[in-house]
This record gives C-alpha cells, sequence and structure tokens, in this order.
C-alpha cells in the first residue's frame, strides 16, 4: 500500500495541482451546484421541500464528482501516450499498487471538493431555505450516506473509464469516451431527482448505493485484468 | 549477467522473437541490432520483466523472469528510446520518487550524486518540461541507474541527441562496464555500436541470424582488398580483367589510382593481381585489405538472412 500511496501522492502534487486546466475544470463543476441552489430560492414547505433539499444535497456532491472522471481517464491514457507508463511497470511495483495509486491519486481531491461543495450546499441551504428546513431533511447519517455515494460513484465511473483507456490509445479519445460517461451520469442523477419525488424515504439512496456496489465489484475486476503488465505492455 | 533461453514471444499470429538465445556477461555491452520490427524492443521488454515470453526463459543474475520478475524488476535499469519523463515535475522531485519506487536508502543523496554524475545538479529545481532533449535523455539514464542495478537494458539511448551529447552518453556507458554492468544496447546505430559494442546479436524477424565479438563479425564479411598505383587506371583495370580479376574504381590518396576488388582466396588472387599491374606497366604503392566497418557487417548478415534460400533453411 505504501508504493500506491506514492504513486497517489505524486498524482495529487504534480498532475491535478501541477496542471491548471484540471484546477479550472474541477472548479468549473464545484461551482455548479452553488449555482442550482442560487438559482431555486423558493422551496415549498412540506414533503416536496424535504425531498427538493435532498435532491439539491445529491447533485450538490455528485457533479463536483462528475469532474473525477475525466481526470481518471486522463491520467490513464496520457501515461500510455507520454510513454510515461513503461518506467513506472519496469519498476517493482505491484500492477495492483499503480491502479489504485493512480486511482486514489484522482478520487482522493476530487472527494474533498465534493464534501466541501456538500458543505456550502448545507450552509447556502440553511440561510436561504432557512436551518429549521434543512436540519430534518439533511440529518449526519444522509450527509455521510451522499458521501458514500458519491465515493461509490467516482469508483465505478473512473474504473469503467479505466477500462476503456486500457484500449484506446490516445488521449482525446479517452476523453471522449470519459464525456460519455459524464453525460449518461448526468442523465442518472437527474432520473434520481423524478425517482425521489416518487418513492418514500432515502430509497432511492439506497438503491442507488447498492448499484454503485455491484458494479464497482465488476469494473474493478475488468481493470484489474486489463492493467495487468503484461497486458498493458503487449497493447503499448 | 543476462542469460536468454530459447525465448519466444507471440502476440496472437505474430511471432515477435522466435526461439532467441544469447548473453550477456558483467562488464560486457552487447549490442542487439536489427531492423524495425525484428523483435529488440519485446526482447528488452522480457528482460526487463514486464512482458511474459509465451516460451522459454531469461535469467537475470540468476533470477527467473517467469517465476519471479518482481526481483529481476530491481536488477534491472531501462532506458528506453524516448526519455517519457513526468514534464511537471521538478528533477529533484522525479528521482526521488522514483527511488521510493525501488525502495532506495537515502534518497535525497541518490538523486544529488546522480544530478552530479550527468551534470544536472544546477537543474535539481527545475521542471523537466523545461530541459532541452539531451538533458531529458539523461534524466532518463538517471532514473535507470537510481537502483544502481547490475544490468542495463538501452533501448536507442542517443536518439535524437547532438554528437557532442551522443559522445558524453556513449563515454559514460563505457564507464559503465568498466564497474562490471552487463549492458544490453539495443540499437539502430551501426556507428555507435561498433565504437563500444564488444559482441554484436543480430535480429532478424524475431530470430538470431549472427551473433559473435564486433571484430569478428566485421572481419567475417566477403574480404576486400585495395590496390593504390601510379599509371594509367583504365589500363591497370583491364590488366586485372585478363586476369580474371573484377575490379571497380575505389577513391585513393596523395594523387595515385586505386582500384577495390574481391578474393576468396587472398593468396592466390593477390600475387596474381599484382603480377597483372607490374606486367601492365604501372607502379604498385601499396595493397591492403579494406577495413570493413560494423554497418557493412550488418547489411551483409540481414542480406543473408533476407535470401529465400536462407529463410528456408532456417525454418
Amino acid at each position: 500500500m505504501g508504493k500506491a500511496a506514492l504513486i497517489a501522492w505524486r498524482e495529487i502534487r504534480w498532475e491535478i495541482f501541477g496542471d491548471r486546466g484540471a484546477i479550472l475544470r474541477t472548479g468549473f463543476f464545484a461551482i455548479l451546484p452553488i449555482i442550482f441552489v442560487l438559482s431555486n430560492r423558493g422551496v415549498p414547505g412540506g414533503r416536496a421541500s424535504e425531498l427538493s433539499i435532498l435532491t439539491f444535497a445529491l447533485q450538490s456532491a455528485l457533479i463536483p464528482a462528475l469532474s473525477g472522471v475525466a481526470l481518471i481517464a486522463s491520467t490513464f491514457t496520457q501515461e500510455k501516450e507520454n510513454g510515461t507508463l513503461v518506467p513506472l511497470l519496469a519498476s517493482p511495483v505491484r500492477d495492483m499498487d499503480i491502479v489504485i495509486g493512480k486511482l486514489m491519486g484522482m478520487v482522493g481531491p476530487v472527494m474533498v471538493i465534493c464534501t466541501g461543495s456538500l458543505a456550502v450546499y448545507y450552509v447556502l441551504g440553511s440561510l436561504l431555505f432557512g436551518a429549521a428546513r434543512m436540519g430534518p431533511a439533511l440529518p449526519p447519517q444522509i450527509l455521510f450516506s451522499i458521501l458514500v455515494v458519491a465515493f461509490l460513484y467516482l469508483i465505478t465511473a473512473g474504473s469503467w473509464v479505466m477500462i476503456v483507456a486500457a484500449i484506446v490509445h490516445t488521449t482525446r479519445a479517452g476523453q471522449q469516451i470519459a464525456g460519455l460517461m459524464i453525460g449518461l451520469s448526468a442523465a442518472i442523477f437527474a432520473l434520481l431527482g423524478i425517482a425521489a419525488s416518487q418513492i418514500a424515504d432515502g430509497w432511492p439512496l439506497v438503491g442507488l448505493g447498492v448499484a454503485f456496489v455491484a458494479l464497482d465489484v465488476v469494473a474493478l475486476e475488468i481493470a484489474r485484468r486489463v492493467w495487468q503488465r503484461a497486458e498493458v505492455i503487449a497493447r503499448l | 549477467m543476462i542469460d536468454v533461453r530459447d525465448v519466444s514471444r507471440s502476440f496472437g499470429r505474430l511471432v515477435a522473437l522466435d526461439h532467441v538465445s544469447f548473453r550477456v556477461e558483467p562488464g560486457e555491452i552487447v549490442a542487439l541490432l536489427g531492423p524495425n520490427g525484428a523483435g529488440k524492443t519485446t526482447a528488452s521488454r522480457i528482460i526487463a520483466g514486464i512482458l511474459a515470453p509465451s516460451q522459454g526463459d531469461v535469467l537475470v543474475d540468476g533470477i527467473s523472469v517467469t517465476t519471479d520478475p518482481g526481483s529481476v524488476r530491481v536488477r534491472c535499469g531501462m532506458v528506453t528510446d524516448q526519455p517519457s519523463l513526468y514534464e511537471r515535475m521538478t528533477l529533484r522531485a522525479y528521482l526521488t520518487f522514483f527511488c521510493h519506487l525501488y525502495d532506495v536508502a537515502a534518497a535525497d543523496r541518490r538523486t544529488e550524486e546522480l544530478a552530479r554524475l550527468l551534470g544536472l545538479s544546477d537543474r535539481l529545481e527545475v521542471r523537466l518540461g523545461a530541459f532541452s532533449r539531451g538533458m531529458k535523455q539523461k534524466v532518463a539514464i538517471a532514473r535507470g541507474l537510481v537502483h544502481d542495478p547490475p544490468v542495463l537494458l538501452l533501448d536507442e539511448p542517443a536518439t535524437a541527441l547532438d554528437p557532442e551529447t551522443a559522445r558524453s552518453l556513449r563515454a559514460f556507458i563505457v564507464s559503465l562496464r568498466a564497474r562490471h554492468r552487463a549492458i544490453l544496447l539495443c540499437t539502430h546505430d551501426l556507428d555507435e555500436a561498433q565504437r563500444i559494442a564488444d559482441r554484436v546479436v543480430v535480429l532478424y524477424r524475431g530470430r538470431v541470424v549472427r551473433e559473435g565479438l564486433t571484430l569478428d563479425l566485421r572481419a567475417d564479411i566477403h574480404p576486400h582488398f585495395i590496390v593504390a598505383f601510379s599509371g594509367d587506371a583504365a589500363s591497370a583495370r583491364d590488366a586485372l580483367a585478363r586476369a580474371g580479376v573484377a575490379a571497380q574504381p575505389a577513391e585513393a590518396e596523395n594523387g595515385y589510382n586505386a582500384l577495390r576488388f574481391d578474393a576468396d582466396e587472398p593468396g592466390t588472387t593477390n600475387p596474381a593481381v599484382l603480377r597483372a599491374l607490374l606486367d601492365s606497366g604501372v607502379r604498385v604503392v601499396t595493397l591492403a585489405r579494406e577495413e570493413r566497418s560494423l554497418e557493412d557487417a550488418y547489411f551483409a548478415i540481414v542480406d543473408e538472412a533476407q535470401r529465400p534460400e536462407s529463410r528456408n533453411v532456417d525454418g
């Protein structure tokens, strides 16, 4: 795990904080949910209000997570395109450490942004909708569940993007696939809002979490196979 | 030490390596030559423990790449034809990162030592993206040496370097040989191979078509002789033709004329040439065997390998 952490730290320090483009893209996704909240001051009272507040909270955590998909796609395809993957694979690091290190290097900072975005939403929501409405609608366990769902989403989407990145040859192709994944995810999040308005309690959240876990297991296993050292080198 | 034992590797239906065997001893530089697609890079990747052979095995320092590729990677330093650096990192951060990947104790000290060795001490805090091509290649070499490996795999290390940097790189590789490193040099640069390689392995379509000492390979090819003389070149050539020796004009110095001819049996041909020339009235100045380069030897070997009958016999 030590070398995975080393690879993750390098990604964060040099590839995210060293790339203004990445910071700007991530910043754009982080600002979007705040704009949604500010443009929805008139949340009605009663149960509909609680659902709206919950949906906004989900969007606040999941929309910034979309930026992570593009980051994960670029980290793998750029390594292939620039040839930097060969020295990494030639070092005495386990295949899994490379995959986990790179994944965590992208997921870590994005999760910090998701958490920050959710916190900003909570403060803004308390000011705009009233603390008395926010508290019951978003108890700590729901806030925690939302962050877990965001994390699971990142791992699921990231793993599928990694699988594609193992096959495509250019950063551009990787980014196109990431774009498709982001579009699909945005559509799913919109449907989630509709589902939340139809189904009582937190069942959509639970359903989403279970679906993500199932997809994670499948995607990570495929990603592990396609990113095996010999497989990757054979495709370079 | 590298011991490649009957290694084959296929990618689908493409056979990249076909029963390849050769050795590289400590303190030896072996040049792996061959046209594009001959299997040089595949061979070096298998030796480095990052690509599994389909058949056969490679022992690096006595450790098998098929059973313990992780330990093989610890013993190999690999330099690729492209520097392939993380260009947003500074030199210090980059080398320290690889020191940690290879579990090098005192990573900071090793980083500074390597930077000093390659003349990059004043660039430690500079981002790699700002380096020239030659400096980037030096960094790639430093990366391959962070763990002071006993085996070095150099894949076209001097690609796109200016002559001065290429020369200093060659001197550096030779200095590593003096430190008993086993060095495999995959290259298209035959001049570079001739200057520094002790032995040569020629690959063609995934098979070893010739292996031997660099000097022996150069000596083995069809011998050419050059005779320099003063007198009429046309009549000298006619005289040789009458003696049954086909000669071609060659470059000569000091105002003399020169002719080049083949001699499979110099003991018989050369006296006949001298006699014919003296009889024709020209004054012979020198008769010498032409120095053949590794390039001449390489093309002769590849030409032979390309002949259909050669392939049929081999296959």
